[in-house]
């Protein structure tokens, strides 16, 4: 008897320390609430698996406050890993196993996700006056939305067909087909307009907060997205006495509920099954094991039970140990919704004031924002990003 | 004795079962590791799609086109050097790149397997060099020529070039086809003097966890 209990903890060790080698020993990123301080902390300091969401995160923030050079690295190097996931991966291997938890995978996010980072890398590029460069972008970006299982709300994004219609016209092409296509995706709200090859004032608008992720099922194995009621629902734009509605276009939240089926469902759905099956096995085994121990009169029925009992044990431990549960890391400081507006203004200077509106139209004073736009001479595109948790008073 | 024994090794089997099957949740997913991104010759058929411009598609690309301008008869046979300015390649595919690079390599690749038989300008150089032509001018520095004679050469050719790209992405992975094209354009007639392509395909496919 003692050498079955000795071998099963023998066991049971083994597979208690399995997971184990690889440990990551880094210290807790301690954070202050403070994105552009916790931003690059996490990212120099924090898990590798990380990096990419505080990439994202950090990124975000920066465009807010007007830092878009800090911007662009961040989303530089994010977009370095995100095109690089080709193959095996070790923690991706890792985290579709029993025991190790999705979120042990490196982050590279969901559809929604990924494509605004080809979002903000293409605002970036066009500020700095690279429309072939931004078109680009938002075509990965749309391509990024063909990922997900399903055919039916495969690259639906208005904005990103619209603008690369745009950039297709700016740079002396045809923008019609992609124009068409935006055409055909708005299903949700109003049709964006034609084309105006003049407009030299681009304005990027988005409000709103984005859709959070949580894990639901019986063991979090379900991934599942919520969001909160809008304070905004549209923009207006004011500048030289001109307004511009900018509606949205794109909802991410309906972007992130109509991705279709990951892949990795079913690994946790398995997982989810494996630790419900070893689960029952195990209560089988210790009521089964106690019961023909406690009920034999004999030694070896007595023994039986007991072994049983112990494998029950065993298979209890390892039930506990399975992860199923879904990778809630999410970039949580999106936006909601997303707009553009484009005008032509005189080279000069020139004060915008955006205002943010709830639903039915009521004004949101405490969310306006100034900008003072620079509009050069030459045939370059004035690219303004504005977001209603933008910090103003800026000058661009 | 020998039953309970036997029965002890049942016990451990199942146990021992149990870890092994520890790692397979994904046991019925097609390519749970992925697949690495391999590069492809265009007319090779593929099982996914692709990845972006990389270094090695820039040397391969740019090392034949500097040796199909060497080749024309315009270049090889001229008479006088001719001059060449770069014009910014059109960059129409999903990947966002340093437009210039391709040009930079076949002028290097020029000035450097082929001196004096074609010349480039520096257009990209001009408010510089203007700025110098004044300073000239103006008697602020030195001049070994009149500077009153303006000796900015105009071009003979201009050189040119798209990159155009088709995508493909399923669940199932990724493909990118894209094709290079460059141009040497008579810059008195317009006409396309010299043409040629190169394409490249590849394709990707990220591990199970990704998708």
């Amino acid at each position: 008897m003692k050498k079955l209990c000795a071998a099963c903890l023998a066991v049971t060790s083994l597979l208690l320390f399995s997971g184990c080698a690889t440990t990551e020993k880094k210290p807790a990123v301690v954070l202050t609430g403070n994105i552009l301080v916790d931003g690059p902390n996490a990212i120099a300091n924090g898990p590798k698996r990380d990096k990419v969401l505080w990439e994202y995160r950090t990124a975000a923030a920066c465009m807010r406050a007007g830092r878009y050079p800090e911007a662009k690295q961040y989303l530089d190097d994010a977009l370095l890993a995100l095109g690089g996931i080709y193959g095996k991966d070790k923690d991706a291997s890792k985290a579709r196993g029993y025991f190790h938890e999705e979120s042990k995978k490196t982050f590279i996010g969901e559809p929604y996700e990924r494509v605004m980072a080809y979002y903000y890398r293409g605002i970036l590029y066009w500020m700095d006056g690279e429309p072939d460069n931004a078109r680009a972008c938002f075509r990965s970006g749309q391509i990024e939305d063909s990922s997900s299982e399903g055919e039916q709300y495969n690259a639906d994004y208005v904005l990103l067909d619209y603008l690369d219609g745009l950039a297709s016209v700016k740079l002396g092409g045809d923008g019609s087909d992609a124009f068409k296509r935006a055409l055909a995706e708005d299903k949700k709200f109003g049709k964006p307009p034609a084309y105006d090859a003049e407009a030299n004032v681009l304005f990027f608008v988005e409000f709103s907060p984005g859709p959070r992720k949580y894990a639901a099922g019986e063991y979090r194995e379900e991934l599942h997205f919520s969001i909160a009621r809008p304070p905004v629902h549209s923009a207006v734009v004011s500048v030289d006495g001109r307004t511009l509605r900018a509606h949205p276009y794109d909802d991410l939240w309906f972007q992130a509920t109509t991705r279709g089926g990951r892949v990795m469902d079913h690994v946790l759905a398995n997982k989810a099954v494996f630790k419900k099956s070893t689960d029952i096995a195990g209560d089988v085994g210790i009521i089964g094991g106690a019961t023909t121990a406690m009920a034999s009169r004999n030694q070896t029925g007595q023994e039986v039970g007991l072994g049983l009992l112990a494998a029950g044990i065993i298979t209890k431990v390892v039930s506990s140990a399975a992860t199923p549960a879904a990778d809630t890391r999410a970039w949580d400081n999106l936006p909601r919704y997303l707009s553009f507006a484009a005008l032509k203004l005189s080279p000069g200077p020139h004060v915008a004031t955006i205002e943010f509106q709830a639903e039915g139209g009521a004004p949101l004073p405490n969310l306006t924002k100034t900008i003072t736009i620079n509009v050069p001479a030459d045939k370059h595109d004035k690219v303004v990003f504005v977001s209603d948790a933008s910090i103003t008073p800026q000058t661009l | 004795m020998n039953t309970i024994k036997n029965k002890y090794w049942s016990v451990l089997m199942v146990t021992a079962t149990a870890g092994w099957l520890a790692g397979c949740a994904s046991s019925g997913v097609k390519n749970p590791s992925g697949v690495p991104v391999t590069e492809m010759r265009p007319d090779e058929r593929g099982f996914v799609a692709g990845t972006g411009v990389e270094s090695q598609d820039l040397v391969s690309v740019t090392d034949k086109m500097a040796r199909g301008i060497l080749g024309i008869p315009q270049i090889a046979g001229a008479q006088g050097v001719p001059r060449v300015v770069l014009d910014p390649v059109k960059n129409e595919t999903r990947f966002p790149i340093n437009k210039d690079i391709f040009l930079t390599r076949i002028r290097a690749q020029l000035n450097e397997k082929a001196a004096g038989k074609v010349l480039f300008l520096a257009r990209d150089r001009m408010d510089a060099l203007q700025h110098e032509r004044d300073l000239k001018l103006s008697g602020q520095v030195t001049s070994t020529s009149d500077p009153k004679i303006v000796e900015f050469k105009g071009a003979d050719f201009f050189l040119t070039g798209s990159l155009q790209g088709l995508t493909t992405k399923t669940s199932a992975g990724t493909s990118d086809y894209i094709l290079y094209a460059f141009q040497l354009i008579d810059a008195r007639t317009s006409d396309i003097i010299w043409e040629s392509s190169a394409e490249i395909k590849k394709q990707g496919l990220e591990d199970a966890a990704y998708r």
